[in-house]
């Protein structure tokens, strides 16, 4: 299984699309914002209905109510992190391969989307309203565990695979003022 | 020039030294700077949203507002303190940066439309009618500051791989 998944993840990187990305700084901050954009619609429109589900909803408008009008918009925001994703990983398959922040955030990222489409789904759509503590306690899991996913995919960026060995910064500290830092 | 000696003076400080020596200190404070962006942009996409129509249609703005500004307020303040800490660890280097001097511009024109709402269109919300279309300087106002936070993120990211970063 593990020599198949590392294949996949070569091949991934051998492509066209992921050998251009992987050398244009350009095209790699433009899909990061993509994905951050993504990321942002996503969060922001969950954590209204999390603080809904929590008593803290808009006016007095119902939990499911706001669940449904925003659900479009949270459906949008996966739509483009799970399309920009992929084609990012694609340009650093065999680092990510490598990285054990990756492997935690597509876990909790599979939590994270099965526990949305059901236990959340079903209490945030509940009518009459759900029970105070189950409604507390699917927004807490809910928040909880999308701000673990955001977290580990900026971990995948901090923390470099062991394989490599991690370059410390030899500039002298304090650096003069306008030096360049790197010869 | 005036801000570059500034910014020369903060990357001579010790705190500046005390920064860029810890492994630990850009890291985290990156973190907690991209969580106060996705939670300022995020809350305020919902109202931009819903001045526009697309979203929370059944929701009056006012009650819009009155419940997600306030996230918004906090997220920016997570953001400016992190974000100033974050500038002081590489002031210079920022200072040449295009992509920086960019965000900061948007940043201030995203702060100036959403004060300019407040002081003048906003100030009548509570007779607009719920069923019909916000007014569409109100939506102008929306889709402006819309674009802004999008440029905002992307010119953000473009800080890190952008043309001038290197440079000193």
């Amino acid at each position: 299984m593990a020599i198949y998944l590392q294949t996949v993840f070569e091949w991934m990187e051998s492509t066209t699309v992921a050998q251009t990305i992987r050398h244009s700084a350009k095209l790699i901050a433009l899909l990061e914002s993509i994905h951050l954009i993504g990321l942002t619609l996503l969060l922001g429109t969950i954590l209204m209905v999390d603080l809904s589900l929590l008593g803290f909803g808009i006016g007095r408008a119902p939990v499911w109510r706001i669940a449904k009008e925003l659900r479009g918009w949270t459906t949008g925001g996966l739509v483009i992190m799970l399309s920009s994703g992929p084609v990012l990983l694609s340009s650093e398959a065999i680092r990510c391969y490598r990285t054990p922040a990756f492997w935690v955030k597509m876990a909790l990222l599979v939590i994270a989307l099965i526990f949305h489409f059901t236990i959340h789904k079903k209490v945030a759509f509940e009518e009459p309203p759900a029970l105070r503590y189950r409604a507390r306690w699917t927004a807490c899991l809910s928040l909880g565990l999308w701000a673990s996913v955001a977290l580990a995919g900026k971990a995948i960026a901090i923390f470099q695979p062991q394989e490599e060995p991690i370059i410390q910064s030899t500039a002298p500290l304090p650096h003069p003022p306008g030096a360049p830092r790197h010869s | 020039m005036f801000l570059l000696s500034i910014c020369q003076w903060l990357d001579s400080t010790r705190l500046n030294a005390a920064m860029r020596m810890s492994s630990w200190f850009f890291p985290t404070f990156d973190t907690i700077h991209t969580l106060g962006i996705v939670m300022v942009a995020g809350t305020i996409m919902l109202v931009d949203l819903r001045l526009l129509g697309l979203a929370l249609r059944g929701e009056p703005v006012a009650a819009v507002v009155k419940r997600i500004v306030p996230w918004t307020l906090n997220g920016f303040a997570l953001m400016f303190v992190t974000g100033t800490l974050l500038f002081s660890s590489e002031a210079v280097k920022l200072y040449h940066s295009p992509a920086f001097r960019i965000k900061l511009v948007l940043l201030v024109l995203a702060g100036l439309n959403a004060l300019l709402f407040h002081l003048t269109i906003y100030r009548d919300a509570a007779n607009w009618d719920p069923a019909a279309a916000a007014p569409l300087r109100a939506r102008l106002a929306g889709l402006l500051s819309l674009a802004f936070w999008i440029g905002i993120i992307t010119t953000g990211r473009a800080i890190a791989y952008g043309s001038g970063y290197d440079l000193g």
